[in-house]
Parts: structure tokens; sequence; C-alpha cells
């Protein structure tokens, strides 16, 4: 049987949504399905074995609610053999304290539940003070800057889009 | 600090389904008054400062739920509706509040609304000025150390506030004494309109703390209940069990404007209102409630209703309470003193050995220490070895009381009178003497917190007031310039609500230390420094003197001319008095001792005798408290007058440092001499 591939971004989102959609038209559509993260739960979770996930930072350093909200269901779940890459908008500039935290924190939360993080990237290129989602020299997945570094986004995403289409393998 | 795992006791899935339902009670009860309150205004009822707490709902119940009354201490700001009623407070106790209501809680209507207090609970009423309650929370932590209870004083403020000065002493001062407080930082991003940028560099402004030695950070979301319990569990468990204090910083929105007199959607783009209204803590709660099954639709649409039923019938009972009652404006300016029983008149006849000033200072406070062990004090300078104080006023109180007693504080005024403030509110057995600053001229920094020991007790409507001896070394002739020669009573004697006292002899400094130290209420304690080790200051003290408030002392007696003096200039008018005498002249010199409050009747029975006053004080004639006492004999005694009262002092000038310019610019005896000359002639 083929592995199922999801991307879940919140549907009401403007950005996030914008760069979803960029990452969708990478990918080839028929190749993955979107789901809204705003109605996320364990069995829709189950359905799939790779994902990209959307976790934008909120204020500073937070999941957006549609992540925290299902975070007490997601902690309880096997996540053992599925793997997941996540990218997220930030700015590097207004929350260079905390840019795109949310990153980090789900990566943290994914793993914790035995799930595998693919999509890892450089920190070249982006100037912050400081990130969950930095280990070393690298990102855990993608930072999107839409504020400072819109004009790298779609390079950035066609990229990562083709690493991850060997990770995922 | 390290920072530290905050364990996860509360969550969604964990907390127990009667816990849950409470806060979702105090959370809808809350958020229903905080978008009621604006219907006030609009209606002329009251309410009309009001700064909506949404979007801090997290945080404020946390903080709330972990205040045991009656046990640790509150300090809360003007947003923190939801904390007051999470601590215990009533929904038509809040609204009383809301509206102004005599029955207030907090004020009895004369504070303004917003400002909720439960004093009888450590609920303790609080200033409009932001975050310089963090001073009184340190010093309620004093006292909770020093008593040795298990229990610990909270601290709300917005994130703004943290830029002022005196927050800065606050969380140095409770960094080094390592108290038992925790600072909540409510962090919605905006001082009104003011971003957090315009603020400080560092977003989580907590992080600008982090370099302090003793003190935890705690970093949560304000906006979620769950984690905002635990933050706030923990940081009590921390501050309590190890005595350290912490500062939590608590991220969280403003749904709304700053209050009903400010406008965001000036400066608040419409994206981002959706975007912090998206956050709603008590809509992102009910989610959870919903989506883990710990309740139903039904359930809680149940509790709903309950709370409309609760609001409604608080609402009734508030709109029912009396106004406060116009004729009572004077009451609880200051409490009623210590009544000088033995010594009603303040004066004595003893005689035997003179004593300096000084010694009689040093002597009066070993006596009162020894006395009431709850007594307390610090300064600068106060207690090193042999030093004591920065002219040795409290030489050997260390040695005799020990450090937890008599110690040094920071070169921090402010936060030397307002951590007396607040430990002074930890029991009303507490007296504490506090060295205001080394000079009266460094006292300025202090004032934010003299004006707040001056509001407590009308403030709170009686029910609490600082028992706190503030003691200046003041005055010039020592040749010290601008910045050790100031006399700061003419600025001190516009601010209603403490008393005033400012002896020029050994024993009225001793009586009047003593009444000031025994009494409730606030005492400006002021000392002419160049008369410390003067013989002419010097006199026989009786050991139990006592100089009760509001009573002069007539020094010499006269019936040509009255001489209304204090301080450094008593001995001036003395001097001018004696040539005066020799060339046939009766002066009286009436030596005030007391400016707050004033003797009037030995004023105008002395002025109705000779029907000539002059007016001799060290402070400048322009703005000097000489201007009260002429407008008070022109008003009450103008019959009597047969010449116009002259005012002797000093130039309206600071005061220069090489003693040629200070000669020029402070009164001597030769001035006050020409003057009472002049009024000889009417």
């Amino acid at each position: 049987m083929s592995k199922k591939t999801a991307i879940i971004y919140s549907f009401h989102t403007q950005k996030s949504k914008k760069v979803s959609e960029k990452i969708i038209d990478a990918w080839g559509k028929e190749g993955i399905e979107a789901v809204n993260a705003e109605e996320l739960s364990k069995e829709v979770l189950e359905k799939y074995d790779y994902f990209i996930l959307s976790a934008p930072t909120w204020f500073d350093g937070e999941l957006p609610n549609y992540w925290d909200e299902f975070v007490p269901d997601l902690e309880e779940m096997d996540l053992k053999g599925k793997k997941f890459a996540i990218f997220g908008l930030g700015d590097q500039k207004g929350y260079s304290e905390n840019f795109c935290d949310a990153i980090g924190i789900l990566a943290e939360i994914i793993e914790e539940c035995g799930g595998s993080l693919v999509g890892s990237t450089s920190v070249e290129g982006y100037t912050f003070e400081s990130s969950k989602a930095q280990r070393g020299n690298v990102f855990v997945g993608l930072l999107v800057d839409q504020e400072n570094q819109a004009r790298m986004t779609a390079g950035r995403v066609k990229n990562w889009v083709e690493q991850l289409k060997q990770e995922f393998s | 600090m390290k920072d530290l795992e905050v364990p996860k006791i509360h969550t969604i899935k964990k907390t127990d389904k009667e816990t849950l339902e409470k806060w979702f009670r105090l959370m809808s009860i809350g958020r229903a008054i905080d978008d009621k309150a604006p219907n006030y205004l609009k209606q002329a009822i009251g309410w009309s400062y009001h700064a909506p707490y949404a979007g801090h709902d997290g945080i404020q119940l946390a903080v709330g739920q972990v205040f045991e009354k009656k046990k640790d201490h509150m300090f809360m700001y003007y947003r923190d509706m939801l904390t007051a009623l999470s601590a215990g407070l009533t929904a038509e106790e809040l609204i009383l509040n809301g509206i102004s209501k005599a029955t207030d809680l907090s004020s009895g209507g004369r504070h303004m609304s917003n400002h909720f207090a439960k004093p009888e609970w450590n609920i303790h009423n609080f200033s409009s000025l932001t975050g310089n309650h963090t001073l009184h929370a340190v010093g309620a932590a004093r006292a909770i150390k020093y008593y040795g209870e298990k229990a610990v004083s909270f601290s709300n403020q917005g994130e703004s506030s943290v830029s002022e000065g005196f927050v800065y002493e606050a969380y140095n001062g409770a960094d080094k004494e390592e108290l038992p407080v925790v600072f909540v930082i409510q962090d919605n991003g905006y001082g009104i309109s003011v971003p957090k940028k315009d603020q400080t560099a560092q977003r989580k402004v907590a992080n600008n703390f982090t370099g302090f030695k003793n003190t935890r950070i705690i970093h949560c979301n304000g906006k979620d209940v769950f984690d905002s319990m635990n933050a706030m569990i923990e940081a009590k468990r921390f501050a309590m069990e190890e005595s350290k204090p912490v500062i939590v910083q608590a991220n969280c929105v403003r749904i709304h404007s700053h209050s009903n007199s400010d406008d965001h959607l000036l400066y608040r783009s419409e994206s981002e209102r959706n975007y912090v209204e998206k956050y709603d803590p008590l809509a992102k709660f009910k989610r959870l409630l919903l989506r883990y099954e710990r309740f139903t639709e039904e359930e809680l649409q149940g509790i709903e209703e309950e709370v409309k039923l609760v609001i409604k019938t608080a609402h009734r009972a508030a709109l029912k309470a009396p106004n406060p009652d116009p004729e009572s404006i004077y009451d609880f300016v200051l409490p009623e003193p210590y009544p000088a029983e033995k010594y009603p008149e303040g004066v004595h006849n003893e005689e035997g050995e003179k004593i300096k000033l000084i010694t009689a200072l040093n002597e009066t406070l070993k006596a009162e220490f020894r006395r009431n062990p709850d007594t307390f004090m610090w300064g600068q300078d106060m207690a090193n070895k042999d030093k004591g104080g920065i002219f040795n006023v409290s030489k050997g109180l260390q040695q005799e009381f020990g450090p937890k007693r008599i110690f040094n504080a920071p070169i921090a005024e402010d936060f030397i009178v307002g951590t007396a403030n607040g430990m002074s509110r930890y029991d009303e057995k507490i007296r504490i003497v506090i060295e205001g600053a080394e000079f009266a001229d460094y006292f300025w920094p202090a004032m934010e917190q003299y004006v707040e020991c001056s509001h407590d007790y009308w403030r709170s409507n009686g029910q609490f007031t600082p028992n706190v001896t503030i003691r200046l070394a003041s005055g010039g002739y020592i040749g010290g310039g601008l910045y050790h020669s100031q006399t700061i009573e003419g600025s001190l004697v516009s601010i209603p609500g403490v008393r005033i006292v400012y002896p020029s002899f050994a024993d009225d400094a001793a009586g009047l230390l003593r009444t000031a130290i025994r009494s409730k209420g606030p005492t400006m304690f002021m000392e002419p420094k160049s008369l410390y080790q003067s013989p002419k200051a010097a006199t026989v003290v009786p050991d139990d003197f006592e100089v009760p408030f509001g009573k002069a002392r007539i020094r010499k007696e006269g019936k040509d001319l009255t001489v209304l003096t204090y301080g450094n200039a008593t001995h001036l008018s003395l001097e001018a008095a004696e040539k005066l005498e020799q060339e046939g002249y009766s002066v009286e010199v009436i030596d005030l001792r007391s400016l707050v409050p004033l003797d009037e009747e030995t004023i105008l029975k002395s002025v109705k005798k000779t029907n000539k006053v002059l007016v001799a004080h060290e402070d400048k004639v322009f703005g000097g408290y000489g201007g009260e006492l002429s407008a008070l004999i022109t008003e009450k005694a103008f019959e009597y007058l047969d010449a116009p009262v002259k005012r002797v002092g000093s130039t309206y000038t600071p005061v220069g440092f090489n003693v040629i310019l200070e000669r020029a610019i402070l009164p001597d005896m030769k001035r006050i001499y020409d003057a009472a000359k002049d009024l000889m002639s009417y």
C-alpha cells in the first residue's frame, strides 16, 4: 500500500495559506492532501504517513491556537513510523528573540511522540537572535519570512519540497 | 538564574471537573462585568475609568487562584478585575468599586474605579501610578520573611511599567534580600498606545533581569488557563520554599482599547485587532472544554445562564448601595496620633545635664526600639560597624538590635520609603523609622512614594496607614552647597496626609521622635543637621519626654513682637531677640516645632498680644512655609495687626557652596534683627 502524504495548515490564514499552496503546487496536487489544521483530530492524523505541517509563530513565540488546542491529543499519540516536515512563517526582525519558535515547539512534541522529523534546513541567510527551531547550524524545518525575505520564499519552498521528496521515501 | 522546569499540574485532560467548572464560572462572570462596565459610563452611573482585562484571562485567573487570603499579600493593578474576582471578591463588590459607592471595599468611592481591593484579606489598596506597588510588595515580603510566615507577596503590573526606575529598585531589592515575592508582568504589548518596542529593546522584558542572582524568571502564556496556572503554582512554590523572588512574564493580548479614554482604532490595524481577538482566552478555554468532552454544550450554557443571574443580582444590589457623603471628605486624612499624655503641652522643667541633639535622637531611638520589638530602621549608611547613619545618629543601634531590624538600604530612596510603606501593611503593630535619604536634598527620587504614604489612609477610607517615621537630615549652614543644604518642607506641606515636624532643640527632637514612632500614620521628621553637635541646641532631656503634634513652644516670652520660627532659624531668632531685648524691646519667640498640624491657637494668641509678627525660617521666602503663616494671620487676626506680617528667609536661589555665597543666601541673625527692628518702627 502506498504511503499517504498530507499538508496541514489553517484554511483561514492568509500568508500561511499562500505558502502552503505554493508547496502543494511544487509537490504536485495528485500526491498530497490538504487538511485544515482547525479541524484536526487523532483520527485524521492516523490516516497519513507523511506530513507537512504549517506552524506559524504567534505573538512572542507561541503556537497558533489551532495547534495549541490539538496538543493535548497530539501528546498522547504514537507517531512511530510517521515522518513530519514542519514549515512556518515568522519575522526575524520584529521577533528576533523567538524567530519561528512554533516550529521548534511542535517538532519537540512530535519527537516525544515517536515521530521522525525531516526537512531540516541551513540557518544561513537568516539574521535573528534565537529560535526554538534551531539545532546547531540547522533549523528543524523550513522558516519562511514573508515580512523581510518574501522574495526568497519561492526558491526556499522549491528546494525544500525537492528535499522532502527524497526524505519522505 | 537557570531555566527550571515548570511541572504540568493542570491540563485540559487532568484537571478535575469541579475545578474546571469553577474556573469557567469565574472567567464568565469576570468577562460579563468587563463587557458590561462601559454601559455604566454610557448611562452616567459611573465606572468612568475602566481598563478592560479581556485577553489577560488566563494569568489573572491563575494569580487569584493561588492567592491565599489573609495569609498572602496581593498588590494588583488597574487591569486586574479577574484577579480580584478569582481571589475571592464578589461580582457585587467589583461593581461597587466600579460605580464608586460608599460601600466599595477598596476606598468607599474615594479612589478611581477599576482599582479593586479588600484590605481585610491583604488584597491591598493600590495606586494608579503604574508599577509603584512593586515596592510595597517587596516591603510586605520583607515582613513575611522576618516573621517566618509561609506566604508570598504577589505584585501584578503591565509590561510597560517595567520601564519605571522604581520597578528596577523593587526587583533589585527583592533579589538582594531574597524575598518571597512574585512579580507578575502581564504583557499585552502596549502601554496605552505605546508599543513594547518603544519601552525597551527586549521583547521579553523579564529577560532584562536575567542577570539577577536569586531571581527566577518564568515565561508563560497568560492567555492560556493551564499554562498560567502551572506557572503561578510553581512561582508560588518556589518563592515560598526557596524564599527567593520570581518574575512571571505572562504573554497576554489586549483585545480592547487601553481604557475608555483611549481608542485603539487610532493606532491598531484591523488585522491586528482580529489577530488578538482570535486568541480570546475565554473562547479558547470554552473550546477546550468542549473539544476534550469535559463539558457538554448544554452544561456550559447552564453555567452561562447562572452567570447572567449573578450579574443581574449584583447589579441591582450595587445600584441600591449608598453614595459617599460629601461631609466625609475630612475623614481619614491622618489617624489619631499617640496622645503624649505625660507631657500634654510638650514642655518640661527637668534639670540636669544637657545633651546634644544628636545624642537625644540616638538615645530616643534606642529607647523606643527596646520598648517595641516590632520596630525597624533602614536607610543609606545606616549601619556598618561603628558607623551608624551618615551623621552617626543611629550609632550602636545595629549592634544592639541586630541586622534584621537595623540595616543598610541600597542607594534607592524610593525603595527606602516604598518598602517601609509595604512592610507596615503586614501588621499594624509594626513601626518603621527610615532615613529617607542621606540628605533632604536627595529625597526627591522618593517623592512618589512619599505621596503614596500621604494618600494611603484617605484613599483606603481609613483601612490602612503606613506607620512610618521618615527622618531627613535637613538644611544648610554647613557649607554644603546646592545638594547638602536643602530644606524641603515648603514643598512637602502642600501634600496632605503626613505630619511634618522640625525641632530645633534636643528635648523637642527627642519628644517628637518618640511621639512619631508611637503614633499611627506617617511623620516627616526633619532634623536641622547643623545643630546635631551644636551646644546651643543641647538641652536637658527627660527620659520619657513626649511632645504632642501641633503644639508650638514659646521659647521666649515677649509683648512687642511675635517671631514665628522653627529649625535653624529658631536659634537665630533667639539671638536677635536677645539683642533687641538689650535695646529695650520685648520679643516673643515661638518655635513651631510642628508644621503639620500647626498650633494656630498659640500663634493667634501671641499675635493678639503683640500685634506684630515676623516669620523667620531658613527656607526661601517665596514659596516657603512662611507664606501660609502670613496668610493665616492676615485672615484670622487682621484686626489685631499694627504692621504687615514680615518674612525673613533665604533668597530665591539655590544655596551656593562657597561660604561667601552661602552667607549671602541663607538668613542670619542680622536679617532677622533688621526685619524685627523695622517692624518695631510701626
